[in-house]
């Protein structure tokens, strides 16, 4: 690791103006993405500045949305009272992921932000990677991909994003906010994430300088269904090969609102908006969940290693389909 | 005298380790936990061409670095000898010339005042190279093939004729991954020289060896050097070699004349010492309708690094695992530019387990017999190789247990039909006929004044035990509490010892301890032949027993005398004695040494529609020989089982097809079983004491992991129908 200088934030705006002045200095967070990168020598920023200390932890309930503190940790989030009660799907997601220890250092903001764990761009040794360096080609397209995108993806990369709490947010519309030199906005999670196209490097639409602050959850309707499935290599600590998170209401023997995003598959989470679209308004029978997951993926760019991907993801969905209609009642 | 074969106290009892509580109080000393004053660390710089040569090497950026003491490099790095063979050719010394074989070769290793400073500059070394093609797959015309490269191919009856006459034929192909040993410590070398003595602190599973080949790499005499391993963080087999990262942290050391520590990092723990090769392996199976075997081929062929050798023999075993007439089986290696192959807990069985049992299993459903009966119908009553009677054998009453402990009668014969809600339910069995090996030993056991004893043998606990059951028998043997002995090893300079390799270990080292002891006790004796005032006066060896302290007489237990008293009565400070133990000849004794054997039950369930798979329960019944600890003995079993659950469900080394570079070098990458994949795991020992070594041990550090693969794949099949025949098993077969 090369040498960094190391600052403790004390105050937001102090935070953000630093890191904006400068291009070659980066937030830290819980560490748990940027020193591991920094260690294996794909990152190498000058400056950290650490924004552990600043007061944007908590949990806080408004109403009918959860508003998240950027850096409440994995495991707090996971703990709240509110989330096991309205957003348990939620819950599922954040504690299938890393492991307890991860989860305690992890914090929201940062995991939003966690980069690919495609192996070639983890290693400076591979040359080719548009997303270490655009325009360097994509050494995963020719060598051996898995754990991979396929949706999303095109030869200039197919680096998945293998985050499973941004899963159930997308699937939620949480709302994530920023703060920047110039004040702050809000982005609708959908429109955060940018699709690589041939610049992979630019994955969201951050600027520069600019914090998450918190993320605004809105809670799924009381009676609402929900589960997160993640199918992985093995029992735990483990990042996904395919996921889905599903949220129903069913009214009267119909499915009133679907709510089903991916994981595994996107170079972005990935919201299945068409097989929403086919599920609202019909009963929730095993026919129609197949039925719906069979359009769950559209136009998929495969290699040899994540072509089982179509079809894993396809029954993955249609599993936690019918996981959310029989088992992912209100508790 | 009183010897273990009469199994009383102390040996066989699971006892707590002795260095259990060093272990979780962080006060035992692995070999990165060494520190001299002055230290400086080195960071290793690794080829990113698999063949080639290197063209330019600037390190001008590197030596300017903040901390930087040296960078070494073929270009100024001195001339090295090679070590010698240790039944395998040693890896040639690092940094000699310009020849790149695999990626991850050392090109340069940095030395600075700090790890972090070392490695920051390691990264400032640009190499440019000349590559050639290299050669990656075993297909590639190019490649150099070695047939029966140990001697060890062989050949009985007549295959062809049996074959072609079988009244049931089956044949098929199998294929493992290659894996990683990766054990949790480090690899780790601190090396400190004072003049022309080297003391070198290391990870090594041997270092009588290593003695020996430092020696020779640096043209000194064997004893200016000396190999300390008190502890060592696991190793799996990548200690038993010296690998060229030892020579190049001694090399640093004498460069810049100060003491230097190189810890390998994760990635360079999957180029840098050794990984268990792939396999591709081919049984051809002829039987008579009532499961009867008259014929059985087995072939296979392992990847081999560019140069030297590895001892890998996925076939050998089945030669000798089922009484059949008409056998073949042959090894091949094929050499490509890939990091070296080296021995991983049950070298070449891991592999060829799997291909022999699943082929059994396959043959038993093409007859519709029951895969536990078909084993049983073709059991070996004798060694049908060697032809002579097995040493011990108790593997029928290992698969009967196991099958009453797992509840084998439950399992209902088709494919598919045990089903638990989503999950389909499998049962699978496996035997294992392990290979025996022994080595010489030596050690030395010393009786104090205080009455306390120290027995001391050049050996390695890697994690196995070895400090606790070689405790309890130097107690056994002395007639002392074993809170009166302690055993000391990994250490060069005490009695040569023996590999911890080849599950050959406690036969060996045992059989010396109990030798010295022995001897120790004749000394006691010699010193009080002439003593009028000792009732032991002339006794000689076989008249008298030891227990409590003292040794004394069978016919009259009363009579005897304590060691310490003997010491305090003649003057003397402390007695000892040596002891040694070579392996026994099989013609001479008679009979096939066996290794151990076991019966392996798995239950697996597998969710169709997702891929997914569990492993539910494992039963191992395991003949060992004499247990000299059952729960240690039964560590061993179930860290073998997580291995084998690792190589059958997880563990691949994924290598780029372009490059040569090993894609998945780290943890977060190359998946091991974690908790949540290990079911309960029960293991029970049956078998009587062997009786090829005096102490009656059979190995049980490797066979654990042996069977695991097969029996899984087994499980898999009865679960849904499906016959994977390719390690490891993942999703994407199963759903
Ligand atoms: C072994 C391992 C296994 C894992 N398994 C899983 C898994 O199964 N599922 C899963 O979802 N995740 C998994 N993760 C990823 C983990 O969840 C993320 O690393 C973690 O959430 C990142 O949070 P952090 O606070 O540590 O971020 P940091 O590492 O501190 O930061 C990450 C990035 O975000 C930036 N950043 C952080 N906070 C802010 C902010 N508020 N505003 C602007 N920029 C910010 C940093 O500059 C950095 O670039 C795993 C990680 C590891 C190491
Ligand atoms: S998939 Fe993306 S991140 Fe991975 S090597 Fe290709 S460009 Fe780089």
């Amino acid at each position: 690791m090369r040498e960094f200088e190391y600052v403790r934030a004390g105050e937001v705006g102090q935070a953000v103006a630093m890191v904006t002045a400068d291009p070659e200095t980066s937030y830290l967070a819980g560490g748990t993405t940027q020193l591991d990168l920094m260690k294996d020598g794909v990152l190498a920023p000058d400056r950290l500045v650490d924004i552990t200390r600043l007061p944007l932890g908590g949990v806080t309930r408004d109403g009918d949305v959860l508003r998240v503190g950027a850096l409440a940790s994995m495991e707090e989030l996971a703990a709240d009272p509110t989330v096991a009660e309205r957003l348990p799907f939620l819950r599922e997601a954040l504690l299938m992921g890393a492991s307890p220890q991860l989860r305690n250092m992890a914090t929201i903001g940062g995991n939003l932000l966690q980069r690919t764990r495609c192996r070639y761009f983890r290693d400076p040794a591979v040359s080719a990677c548009n997303k270490r360096r655009r325009g360097t080609g994509c050494a995963a397209v020719q060598e051996v991909a898995r754990m991979h995108a396929i949706l999303g993806a095109s030869e200039h990369c197919i680096a998945l994003h293998p985050s499973d709490m941004a899963v159930a947010l997308v699937a939620l519309d949480a709302v994530v906010h920023l703060l920047g030199a110039g004040g702050s906005r809000s982005v609708p999670i959908r429109e955060f994430y940018l699709l690589p196209g041939d610049t992979p490097d630019v994955e969201n639409v951050l600027r520069h300088g600019e914090l998450i602050t918190a993320v605004e959850v809105p809670l799924l309707p009381p009676g609402a269904r929900s589960t997160y499935l993640k199918v992985r290599d093995r029992a735990s600590y483990e990042f996904a090969l395919t996921s889905a998170a599903v949220a129903l209401r069913i009214d009267g023997g119909v499915i009133g609102e679907a709510r089903v995003a991916m994981g595994g598959v996107g170079t972005v989470p990935w919201r299945a908006t068409t097989t929403e679209q086919m599920l609202e308004g019909s009963p929730p029978s095993p026919e129609v969940f197949a039925a719906a997951a069979e359009l769950a993926i559209t136009d998929p760019y495969v290699v040899p290693g994540t072509a089982f991907k179509v079809e894993l993801a396809k029954r993955t969905v249609a599993r936690a389909l019918r996981t959310a209609a029989t088992q992912g009642g209100p508790r | 005298m009183t010897t273990v074969e009469q199994r009383t106290g102390l040996v066989g009892q699971g006892v707590d380790r002795v260095d259990g509580p060093l272990k979780v109080t962080g006060a035992a000393r692995y070999p990165n936990d060494f520190s001299y004053p002055d230290l400086a660390y080195a960071a290793l710089v690794r080829s990113t061409v698999a063949a080639g040569r290197i063209s330019r090497l600037d390190t001008a950026a590197a030596l300017a670095s903040p901390g930087v003491l040296a960078v070494i490099t073929h270009q100024n790095a001195p001339r090295l000898e090679r070590a010698p063979d240790s039944g395998l050719t040693a890896p040639p010394p690092p940094l000699q010339d310009d020849r790149i074989t695999f990626h991850g070769q050392y090109v340069a290793v940095v030395v600075a005042d700090s790890a972090e400073e070392a490695t920051a500059a390691a990264r400032r070394v640009e190499a440019e190279y000349e590559p050639a093609e290299p050669i990656l797959d075993m297909g590639d015309p190019r490649a150099e093939w070695i047939t029966d490269p140990w001697g060890t191919d062989s050949s009985r009856g007549d295959l062809k004729g049996a074959l072609a006459s079988a009244e049931v034929r089956f044949e098929a192909t199998y294929t493992t991954a290659a894996n990683s040993n990766s054990p949790m410590g480090l690899f780790s070398t601190v090396a400190v020289w004072d003049g022309d003595d080297l003391t070198i602190h290391d990870s090594t599973q041997w270092p009588s060896y290593l003695r020996k080949a430092i020696a020779q790499v640096f043209s000194l005499p064997e004893g200016n050097v000396r190999v300390l391993c008190p502890y060592v963080g696991g190793a799996f087999g990548a200690g038993l070699r010296a690998w060229p990262h030892i020579m190049l942290a001694a090399l640093a050391a004498r460069t810049v004349g100060r003491p230097v520590k190189l810890v390998l990092t994760r990635p360079e723990m999957f180029t840098g010492v050794g990984h268990r090769t792939a396999s591709e392996q081919c049984v051809k199976l002829g039987a008579t309708r009532d499961g009867r075997l008259v014929a059985l081929a087995h072939e296979s062929t392992t990847p081999l690094q560019i140069e030297g050798t590895q001892f890998e023999p996925c076939t050998a075993g089945s030669a000798s695992a089922y009484a059949c007439p008409n056998v073949i089986t042959r090894d091949r290696q094929v050499r490509l530019n890939i990091p070296w192959c080296n021995f991983m807990r049950a070298p070449g069985e891991a592999q060829g387990n799997f291909a022999l049992e699943s082929a059994m299993d396959e043959l038993a459903y093409e007859l519709g017999m029951d895969p536990l009966e078909l084993r049983l119908r073709n059991y070996s009553e004798d060694n049908p190789r060697l032809e002579l009677p097995w040493s011990s054998k108790s593997l029928r009453e290992c698969y009967e247990v196991g099958a009453e402990r797992f509840g084998w009668s439950r399992r209902s014969p088709e494919p598919g039909s045990m089903r638990d809600g989503d999950s389909l339910i499998g049962y699978g069995v496996a035997g294992v006929s392990f290979f025996w090996y022994q080595e010489p030993c030596e050690a030395r056991a010393t009786l104090r004044k205080d009455g306390t004893a120290v027995v001391r043998s050049a050996v390695t606990d890697i994690g196995t035990g070895t400090y606790t059951v070689m405790t309890q028998l130097s107690a056994e043997c002395l007639g002392l509490d074993m809170a009166h002995v302690t055993f000391e090893l990994g250490d060069s300079d005490l009695p040569a010892g023996a590999a911890a390799g080849g599950s050959g270990l406690t036969a060996a080292v045992g059989s010396a301890v109990q030798a010295a002891c022995r001897n120790l006790v004749r000394a006691f004796l010699d010193t009080v032949r002439d003593d009028p005032t000792s009732p032991l006066q002339g006794c000689t060896i076989d008249e008298v027993s030891v227990g409590g302290g003292r040794i004394h007489r069978i016919d009259a237990p009363e009579s005897g005398e304590a060691y310490a008293d003997i010491l305090a009565a003649h003057g003397i400070g402390e007695l000892s004695a040596d002891g040694s133990s070579t392996p026994n000849d099989p013609k001479v004794a008679g009979m096939a040494p066996s290794g151990a054997f076991a019966a392996r039950f798995v239950e697996v369930r597998v969710d169709p529609d997702l891929g997914l798979m569990q492993v539910a329960r494992v039963v191992s019944v395991v003949d060992a020989g004499r247990i000299l600890n059952e729960k240690t003995a039964t560590s061993q079993i179930m860290g073998g089982t997580v291995g084998g659950i690792g190589m059958a469900m997880l563990e691949e080394i994924v290598t780029d097809p372009g490059t040569g570079r090993v894609a998945n070098a780290t943890f977060g990458d190359y998946l091991i079983p974690v908790n949540a994949d290990i079911p309960d795991m029960e293991v029970a020992f049956v078998g009587r004491p062997d009786r090829f070594n005096s102490v009656g041990v059979k190995g049980v550090g490797e066979i654990g992991l042996v069977g695991i693969g097969a029996a899984i794949a087994n499980a898999v099949h009865h679960a849904t129908g499906r016959r994977v025949r390719s390690l490891p098993i993942t999703i994407e077969q199963l759903f």
